[in-house]
């Protein structure tokens, strides 16, 4: 497609000015994380911080909050459980595309429509069973559900991804004499890197900016995630000036995510166009 | 592989497989069922649910937190369909087919990276009485500055509606230009000797070719936003007085605040009943493409 030289000029335009409104409240966000309360007042609301005060504020939220603890646990569970998932969904993949189970679409089927329910679904079993097993409020508890829930579309993905490799590579294998377990680990495994990381990437942040789960099957600082904290922070400071630190937090909670996003646009697109958030 | 090759596997096949069903299953299946049963019981997560019949969704459709709910999560699925996939198709459209056309898609492709309780601390910022919306509507002597933005009902539903369709473009952006890029040129070309321009060729040519990324857009947007449940938890906890709740927040408020688990468990199912039908929309499409690619891979 060539559009026209004022065709192109109308479209620079008209982008240019709603992009503009789109970065205002990015603006007022980082405006205003850079004042501390004595510096905050609705007059000044709309001039731009200083770094200085930025500092402060951040150095409020890493030593006045519970946010430094609930970062380390976010990311255990976001970098842990979204790996379990790839590795599981690629063995459901295996067994459908490469080993040819009998029956395969049907499980698979059976694996990918778990995902179809709302989470509002599962919550009160897990809560209740979490709480009779000991595995309310623990790390294990969190890892386990993250895990599970991110498993439904790595085995989509991966079922995908193992129907365009040809059967030969699985025959040739097979010819020198490699087990079965040792050709999904060494050749199959290490063949959709690429895959794998997209699976990844994308259940890495859901996993990060999850709210409800964390809301509902953890109490303690040692086992809270970061979304939760966040909200709770908001009701705890909010109001008033001291709302700027609440803001100093929710950019240092976004960065991880937002880096990740920035390096991985390439993946993000792919990922995104599976059909997933 | 021959057949009798192939069955040969089938022992090790099973062994790959199982880990990954029992735990879908015990963590997916079964909670939906026992979440079916205690919609007929009454249950405060103490003590055995006592069997009610169907009272809870008796009482479900009188309540009116939950025809609040009900009201709000159709404007949620409303102003979610009509707002960013509107805006994202604007943009996708207008910033492609010329060089640096990237940048001019960057601003709002920065909103996605946030997360949505970010956004929800965002925006109440900027809501909030006496915040940066006011302010501005002062300065620039607008109407608007006695709203209570937050506050009122349904307004408070609406503006986060926004709040969220600040975040949304972004990535629905994105989908319609991955679904530009792979519409053929031929048809395109032709269309344009043959005179056609502008709006003509968009709603004769283009939108008609773009339909499966419509599909799959559309379909996860009914999708998410029937299960609205973080922007608003982190801008409003569903208030004041339950009147910003939607599904997903009214669900968790009758379980886990007010313990009325049989209660709780009568919204989750009717919220499942929607979403799962909604969900069939892009979902056969996507099984579809599945296996049109196990095809391909033959």
């Amino acid at each position: 497609m060539t559009p026209s030289r004022t065709g192109i000029i109308i479209r620079v335009t008209v982008l240019s000015l709603l992009g503009a409104l789109w970065l205002v409240p990015v603006y007022l966000l980082l405006a205003n994380a850079g004042k501390t309360v004595q510096n905050y007042s609705g007059s000044t609301l709309w001039r731009p911080g200083s770094l200085g005060d930025l500092w402060d504020n951040l150095s409020h939220v890493a030593t006045g909050t519970d946010i430094p603890r609930a970062l380390v646990n976010t990311a255990i569970y976001s970098m842990v459980a979204p790996a379990i998932a790839v590795v599981l969904g690629a063995t459901v993949g295996f067994a459908v595309m490469v080993l040819k189970l009998r029956h395969g679409f049907l499980w698979f089927f059976v694996i990918y429509c778990g995902s179809v329910f709302p989470l509002q679904m599962l919550v009160i079993p897990l809560f209740d069973s979490y709480s009779r097993l000991g595995l309310y409020d623990s790390l294990t508890g969190m890892v386990l559900i993250y895990s599970i829930v991110c498993l439904p579309f790595s085995a989509f993905v991966m079922r995908n991804f193992f129907a365009g490799i040809a059967e030969s590579v699985f025959e040739a294998a097979v010819v020198d004499g490699a087990k079965t377990v040792r050709i999904f680990t060494r050749i199959y495994l290490p063949m959709s890197s690429s895959a794998l990381a997209v699976v990844f990437i994308l259940q890495a942040t859901w996993v990060w900016n999850d709210l409800l789960l964390g809301l509902i099957l953890t109490q303690s600082d040692t086992t809270r995630p970061v979304m939760p904290v966040l909200t709770g922070l908001q009701s705890t400071e909010g109001g008033g000036a001291s709302y700027t630190v609440v803001l100093a937090a929710a950019i240092l909670v976004s960065l991880p995510t937002a880096l990740l996003f920035l390096v991985s646009q390439r993946y993000f697109a792919k990922g995104l166009a599976l059909g997933q958030y | 592989m021959n057949r009798s090759g192939a069955t040969s596997y089938q022992g090790q096949a099973r062994g790959f497989l199982l880990p990954s069903l029992a735990l879908v299953l015990l963590v997916f299946y079964l909670p939906v069922l026992y979440t079916f049963y205690l919609s007929f019981t009454k249950y405060n997560g103490l003590g055995t649910p006592e069997f009610v019949g169907l009272e809870n969704f008796a009482s479900m459709f009188e309540d009116s937190a939950f025809l609040d709910a009900v009201r709000n999560t159709a404007i949620w699925v409303v102003g979610t369909l009509v707002l960013p996939v509107g805006l994202g198709l604007l943009v996708a459209v207008l910033a492609y087919g010329f060089r640096g056309s990237g940048w001019l898609r960057l601003p709002f492709l920065v909103p996605y990276a946030l997360s949505g309780v970010a956004v929800g601390v965002i925006w109440s910022f900027m809501l909030g009485s006496g915040g940066a919306l006011t302010q501005a509507l002062q300065f620039l002597n607008l109407p608007g500055t006695e709203l209570r933005w937050l506050q009122d009902s349904p307004l408070n539903t609406i503006v986060m509606v926004i709040a969220a369709s600040w975040q949304g473009v972004g990535v629905n952006a994105l989908l319609f230009t991955v679904g530009l890029q792979s519409i053929p040129k031929e048809p395109l070309e032709a269309a344009r000797i043959d005179g056609a321009t502008g709006l003509r060729l968009f709603s004769h040519i283009t939108w008609p070719l773009l339909r499966p990324s419509t599909t799959v857009v559309v379909g996860l947007s009914i999708v998410n936003g029937l299960k609205t449940f973080d922007i608003v938890q982190a801008m409003t906890q569903g208030g004041p007085a339950r009147s910003s709740e939607t599904l997903a927040l009214t669900m968790y408020r009758d379980t886990f605040v007010n313990s009325d688990y049989g209660l709780g468990s009568a919204v989750a199912i009717f919220l499942s009943i929607v979403t799962v039908g909604a969900s069939i929309i892009y979902l056969r499409r996507q099984l579809s493409l599945s296996s049109s690619s196990l095809g391909g891979g033959k």
